[in-house]
């Protein structure tokens, strides 16, 4: 049963890539996308559950394997599919209606959103460190075409950046697996459990420590290149800005939380032999991170772009999280993850409809939207204030937690070091948002953004009521999972 | 260390030497057609160093990876490159190298010798197959990632992507000998979805931009 739920959570967006070949366009394509997502996210909910009151899903040797952390990935990405499937609806209709997006690319959107969600999903779900890097990369390569799916010079242009970096940095976290692997050797292990990570984790304390550092520095520079870790971001901006906007979404609140988990995995195996370590690195890319990321939100007109710098500084944060470590750090991070995730999407949905709307990414140009369209205009300004960490929403819980983990370790001062990051990351963004939410009404108000925008409005008013509640309350189902993950990785 | 007389020892250590002067000629050349031949005789060398390891341990996991490394790498990919993008765009010469060759290589000699020094026999103790690849491993994956930082024409930047994971699967057979064989295998289809798109996108932006080369790819900044 356990099995099943864990199998429905990708196979069921997986199967959404059949529809858009059976001869329906862009109607049957969103719908399958979104049912899709709606599916995995229940099965995903109901296996998250029967992870936390039982034991971990062990198959295979390990080759499928679902602990509390993976249910706790799962349910987050399974969300944002959902969130972005539903998005992805009004993106297709208002892009067939207009006649941008041939059919061709319908059926190829509907293809590679479904592969690439199903990759994710079950990336989260192995216990094998071969066979995860072997879905991540898939996962680039899907979304690839994804970034390039609308054929401007510029939406090609992002791809190849994207695709040559990632899969540059990919391949790094390939030798760092391979370190990993050769660090358990000396193990009375068959080489498929040195490869799989529970077994790992039960020896983590007799694995070799050069190779292990060595693993870990290789690894966190692979993956990070996907978790968008400063220095190794720069596809980051590009692919965001560029992908149609469901596809951002789905980048920038799943992809980076995927290459996320990963790094927590190998951080996991390090404890033991090599101590602080790895958190001390962790914190050195995460505070460049929130550093990059805050200083290159000024100024930054391209407001896709500038949502993507909020990734970069988001995923730094729960960097710092991580580093800082112990039961708050850890817990903010996870925390932060979930509501980073949620936020971030209602923010690039929103940004789709401005796009559909303005036909421009120039915030400069947007001027006045509570009156042209006040929904769209309202749900950008309380997506601004929730991404931002304003009360009550629940980003601010979580990086009030990171920053009190900062006090209760011993090194305080970091934490006074990251708020005034913090404050120029909120008045850079706030400015360019405000911006447009605000304003007179002028320029190139074009007509409807959508054929049905209370269709578009639903996933944006879901995300923003589920970050206001989290804020103010979180749910004891999802209290026992983060709990739960922290255990099953210290 | 492992007995350095030792006839495999011996042939794999001169595969890998040679597999890291193929690195050093790629990144030594300025003409397509070069590039594309040097790759596919790092790949055949590959192929050779899996074949030897093969042997060695009698792993016929590890016989069908070298089987599949010389067709795919060795032929099928220079090929198809070749077919359909250096001869259809007619591109001889890359024009958008950004640093000297002469210098492109002593930074690369360098990268060598941080690659020894990284992966010397000290820092990685415990029984190996040979100790002498892992760093000549590395220092592949090293020199591939040069290439792609000093070349800017898509293709070359392909082409260094691709050494570098010449590299890693080096570095994998000398290391550990094997991944478990379905790792290997979704390496492989990777490495063939990941190609197979990039030479779209390639000469999707030789359509637009009349020019593949990344130093027109200035248009996303900030």
């Amino acid at each position: 049963m356990t099995l099943t739920l864990a199998i429905l959570t990708w196979a069921l967006p997986l199967a959404s890539a059949i529809v858009p070949w059976v001869g329906t366009r862009a109607r049957g394509t969103g719908i399958a996308v979104a049912a899709g997502g709606a599916g995995s996210l229940a099965a995903a909910i109901t296996l998250a559950a029967r992870i936390v009151s039982g034991h971990p899903l062990k198959l295979l040797g390990g080759l499928v394997y679902v602990d509390s952390l993976s249910a706790f990935f799962v349910v987050t990405v399974a969300l944002v599919v959902t969130l972005a499937g539903w998005g992805s609806y009004s993106y297709l209709r208002a892009e067939e209606e207009r006649g941008e997006l041939s059919p061709l690319q319908v059926r190829l959107y509907g293809t590679f959103f479904a592969a690439f969600a199903a990759l994710m999903l079950a990336a989260l779900q192995t216990g094998n460190l071969g066979l995860l890097w072997v879905l991540v990369e898939a996962s680039t390569l899907a979304s690839a075409v994804l970034v390039a799916l609308e054929a401007r010079a510029t939406s090609l242009e992002a791809a190849w950046k994207y695709i040559i970096i990632s899969s540059f940095g990919v391949t790094i976290a390939l030798v760092g697996t391979l370190f990993v692997y050769y660090s358990a050797t000396s193990l009375h292990l068959s080489p498929d459990q040195r490869l799989t990570w529970p077994a790992l984790f039960a020896h983590a304390s007799v694995l070799q420590a050069p190779s292990l550092r060595l693993a870990f520095l290789l690894v966190l520079i692979g993956y990070g290149t996907k978790v968008g870790l400063a220095p190794m971001h720069t596809w980051l901006p590009d692919a965001h800005s560029e992908a149609p906007s469901p596809a951002s979404a789905m980048l920038s609140a799943a992809l980076l939380n995927t290459g996320m988990y990963a790094i927590i995995r190998i951080q996991a195996l390090t404890t033991p032999e090599l101590g602080r370590y790895a958190n001390d690195v962790l914190l050195i890319f995460g505070f460049a991170s929130v550093l990059i990321g805050a200083l290159f939100m000024i100024g930054c007109e391209n407001f896709k772009r500038l949502f993507a710098y909020s990734s970069i500084e988001h995923m730094g944060l729960i960097a710092v999280g991580l580093g800082f470590g112990g039961v708050i750090g850890i817990y903010g991070a996870l925390l932060l993850t979930l509501n980073h995730a949620i936020g971030k999407s209602v923010l690039f949905l929103t940004s789709g409809e401005v796009v559909l709307r303005y036909r421009t990414r120039d915030a400069s140009e947007v001027r006045g939207l509570l009156q042209v369209a006040p929904l769209t205009g309202l749900v950008l300004l309380l997506g601004t204030l929730a991404i931002l960490g304003s009360p009550p929403f629940g980003v601010f819980l979580s990086e009030f937690t990171i920053v009190r983990a900062s006090f209760a370790g011993q090194a305080s001062w970091l934490g006074f070091v990251l708020l005034p990051l913090l404050v120029v990351a909120f008045v850079a963004f706030a400015r360019t948002t405000l911006g447009m939410v605000f304003g007179s009404r002028q320029g190139r108000a074009a007509g409807l953004a959508s054929g049905s925008p209370l269709v578009g409005a639903v996933p944006l008013v879901a995300g923003l009521g589920l970050l206001l509640v989290l804020g103010v309350w979180i749910p004891g189902g999802l209290n026992e999972l983060i709990l739960h993950s922290m255990r099953s990785i210290t | 260390m492992t007995q350095a007389t030792s006839p495999d020892t011996i042939l794999l250590n001169l595969a890998s030497v040679l597999i890291l002067l193929c690195a050093f000629a790629c990144l030594g050349s300025k003409l397509f057609d070069r590039y594309l031949g040097y790759y596919a005789l790092q790949s055949v060398l590959l192929s050779a160093a899996a074949a030897i390891v093969a042997e060695k341990l009698d792993s016929p996991a590890l016989w069908a990876l070298a089987v599949l490394t010389l067709l795919i790498k060795g032929l099928g990919i220079p090929v198809a490159t070749r077919r359909y993008l250096v001869a259809r765009l007619s591109l001889k010469r890359d024009a958008a190298i950004t640093l000297g060759l002469s210098t492109s290589l002593i930074i690369g000699a360098g990268l060598t010798a941080l690659a020894y020094f990284a992966m010397r026999p000290a820092t990685l103790p415990g029984p190996l197959l040979d100790t002498a690849a892992v760093p000549l491993a590395m220092a592949v994956v090293l020199l591939g990632g040069l290439c792609m930082v000093v070349r800017r024409h898509t293709i070359a930047q392909l082409l260094g992507w691709l050494i570098v994971e010449n590299g890693a699967f080096l570095g994998a057979i000398t290391l550990v000998a094997t991944f478990p064989f379905i790792v290997e295998a979704g390496i492989f289809l990777d490495l063939v979805a990941g190609v197979l798109i990039m030479l779209a996108l390639v000469s999707g932006l030789a359509q637009r931009l009349a020019s593949a080369s990344a130093s027109d790819l200035r248009r996303l900044k900030g």
